[in-house]
């Protein structure tokens, strides 16, 4: 089954340590990514799934600390690496052609000063040099793909909406076709009907483009709607995976329960 | 532009606008250019300003210049003890000192903008001001206005990268070295350059411009000298200059640092100098440009010490000259050349940052 999984985690440790002590994110994680899923990462604010993706990204700052375990990622046509491991330029060149980030879009994450073409073509020819002559097609079929005009190409950051900016950070996330783009709270500070949309294209995205997606909100709704199976995190430890409608008809853990239990239904008031 | 046809608008748009034509709907839809004619105006109001404020306060000044005039040509020429009234009059004439104050104001104003006029000058009489000032002026520029753009070139160059790697040991050098030296005087490192290299080790000269021996031209030799002369009083403003700009584009520099769009980057696989330069420079060096427009202005004023020291054939020796000898029309013509300079690259500065900075918009 091992090359099915595009990523296989295990024993995972994260340590921010403080002055008063070290505090442990994530404790002894163990889960695999299988090739073409979505799978959907719940839990609290708090519960270590934020710092599972920026750990996995290899973005993880100080006084953030891997303190254990091992992630072997599985790149199509490449030989399998030890994101944990990798250094400097075999890191640099691994980052986005393989493994991609789809940050959350009322995060300035796009660069202030750059039209949006050039935030594509920066990392498109970093990576893949030899898309130069296609940027003229490729870059209004990617934004088309998300459902921007393609005069969206040389607008700056600035002039775009939130819900307009995480598109184009889906179009980028997907410009070289990586095999794994590591999501984290896609939906989230978006009103609720561009929610949906963005659901959908992403959604679509896995179809178009065959990639596999890790989705981390703390919204059960998002994971009932887009994943194919949810991992549930508390407290820095998983308590629970499994297929999308197994955990939402039948959660193991009280927890997990108590998740599914929190989405807002109507007729139903909070007292 | 009354008969201006109207441009191809969509349907939409010129509903929306009522058929506005001449000047003001030009300007509607050329807001960059109702900008700059905007800010040019200001810019012709605030040199018409300065230049009143400095003619009213030099006249401020007490003693007569005429006096000192006539007491130089005593000495020279052992002239007759007592000038006729005649003789005062036509200097006074020639000075622009007759009439009341506001007469003589208007007739300075328009001497200077119609004819570039300043009037003759004390300390080199019979010639102009305004030539006695050029004389000087390329010797000023070429030293420190070269000395100033290097020092702020290098100056932000190593500020960026003592901020990038901050927590490292040489940004901490740098940094700690900007933070001692950034506040010495120019003229306290001139005078340690010179006793290195010209008295003690005595391979670099430390007076004057260029060899005496050689006839200014664009000659080999004379450039060489020249490069030669101006290296200690250029290396003492460089130096010194440099230590400013690094903390200032540190300080700047560190809080992009956390910005979202350098994580992103960084996820990107973008090579660290690319992301140095286009992500966090550029979205943080403005301020910078800004302050050395104006800092262009201590070019005039700043480094008076720094000529002096080196007898640098420069502005600020020509206007310590002018002022020991109370000589009106030089000193307000080089302080009417630092007002000239600095408004003029505040201005071109104004108009270049929304190029720099797509985020920057005067207009609506």
């Amino acid at each position: 089954m091992s090359d099915s999984n595009v990523l296989e985690v295990k024993g995972l440790e994260v340590t921010y340590s403080t002055n008063r002590g070290d505090v442990k994110a994530v404790r002894g994680l163990d889960l695999a990514v299988r090739r073409g899923e979505i799978l959907g990462i719940a839990g609290e604010s708090g519960s270590g799934k934020s710092t599972l993706a920026v750990a996995l990204l290899r973005l993880l700052k100080p006084p953030g600390k891997v303190t254990a375990g091992s992630v072997m990622f599985h790149p199509a046509g490449r030989s399998p690496v030890d994101l944990l491991k990798v250094q400097g330029e075999e890191l640099r060149v691994l980052r986005w052609s393989a493994l991609s980030y789809l940050p959350q879009g009322s995060m300035s994450s796009l660069n202030p000063v750059m039209r949006v073409q050039d935030q594509f073509k920066d990392v498109i020819l970093e990576h893949a040099p030899a898309r130069k002559e296609t940027l003229r097609e490729l870059i209004p079929t990617l934004l088309s793909q998300v459902g921007l005009e393609p005069r969206v190409a040389r607008m700056y950051p600035h002039e775009l909406s939130g819900g307009m900016k995480q598109r184009v950070l889906m179009a980028i996330a997907v410009a070289l076709e990586p095999d794994l783009v590591i999501a984290d709270e896609p939906t989230t500070a978006l009103d609720v009907t561009i929610q949906r949309v963005i659901l959908q294209s992403l959604a679509d995205l896995r179809t178009d483009f065959g990639v596999t997606l890790m989705v981390i909100s703390h919204d059960m709704g998002v994971h009932a709607q887009l994943a194919d199976r949810v991992a549930v995190m508390y407290e820095g430890r998983l308590v629970e995976v499994g297929d999308v409608r197994q955990v939402f008809k039948d959660p193991r853990d009280p927890y997990t329960r108590q998740l599914i239990e929190s989405i807002p239904r109507v007729g139903r008031r909070a007292s | 532009m009354t008969a201006e046809a109207p441009p191809v608008t969509t349907v939409e748009e010129s509903s929306r606008t009522t058929p506005v034509t001449g000047v003001r709907a030009w300007l509607s839809r050329h807001p960059l250019a109702a900008y700059a004619i905007r800010r040019f105006g200001l810019y012709l109001v605030e040199l018409w300003g300065a230049l009143t404020i400095a003619f009213f306060f030099f006249r401020l000044i007490p003693g007569d210049p005429i006096r000192t005039l006539l007491q130089t040509l005593q000495q020279n020429y052992v002239y007759n003890q007592q000038a006729s009234a005649e003789v005062i009059g036509r200097y006074r004439h020639e000075f622009g000192l007759d009439g009341n104050i506001f007469s003589q104001y208007l007739k300075h104003l328009s001497n200077l903008v119609l004819h570039g006029d300043l009037g003759p000058s004390l300390i080199n009489y019979p010639t102009p001001a305004q030539d006695v000032i050029l004389q000087s002026l390329p010797w000023t520029i070429g030293l420190l206005g070269i000395s100033a753009v290097l020092a702020w070139i290098l100056g932000v160059i190593v500020g960026a990268i003592a901020g990038w790697r901050r927590g490292k040991i040489g940004s901490a050098i740098a940094t700690n070295l900007s933070i001692a030296l950034a506040h010495v005087p120019f003229f306290f490192v001139a005078l340690i350059l010179v006793y290195v290299f010209a008295y003690s080790l005595g391979v670099l000269p430390a007076r004057s411009a260029y060899d005496s021996n050689l006839s200014p031209g664009f000659s080999l030799d004379f450039i060489g000298s020249v490069l030669k002369y101006g290296l200690l009083p250029g290396l003492s403003i460089v130096v010194i200059g440099t230590f400013g700009w690094i903390l200032s584009t540190r300080m700047l520099m560190v809080p992009v640092l956390g910005e979202d769009y350098l994580v992103y980057a960084e996820a990107k696989g973008l090579k660290p100098w690319r992301i140095l330069t286009r992500y966090a420079l550029r979205n943080c060096y403005l301020p910078q440009v800004t302050a050395f427009g104006i800092s262009l202005g201590f070019i005039f004023n700043g480094n008076v010490l720094v000529e002096q020291l080196f007898n640098y054939p420069g502005l600020g020796t020509t206007l310590v000259t002018a002022i020991r000898q109370l000589d009106f029309n030089t000193i307000l013509g080089v302080t009417d050349m630092a007002i000239f300079s600095v408004l003029t690259a505040v201005l071109l500065l104004d108009l270049l940052l929304p190029l720099l900075d797509p985020r920057v918009k005067y207009w609506k």
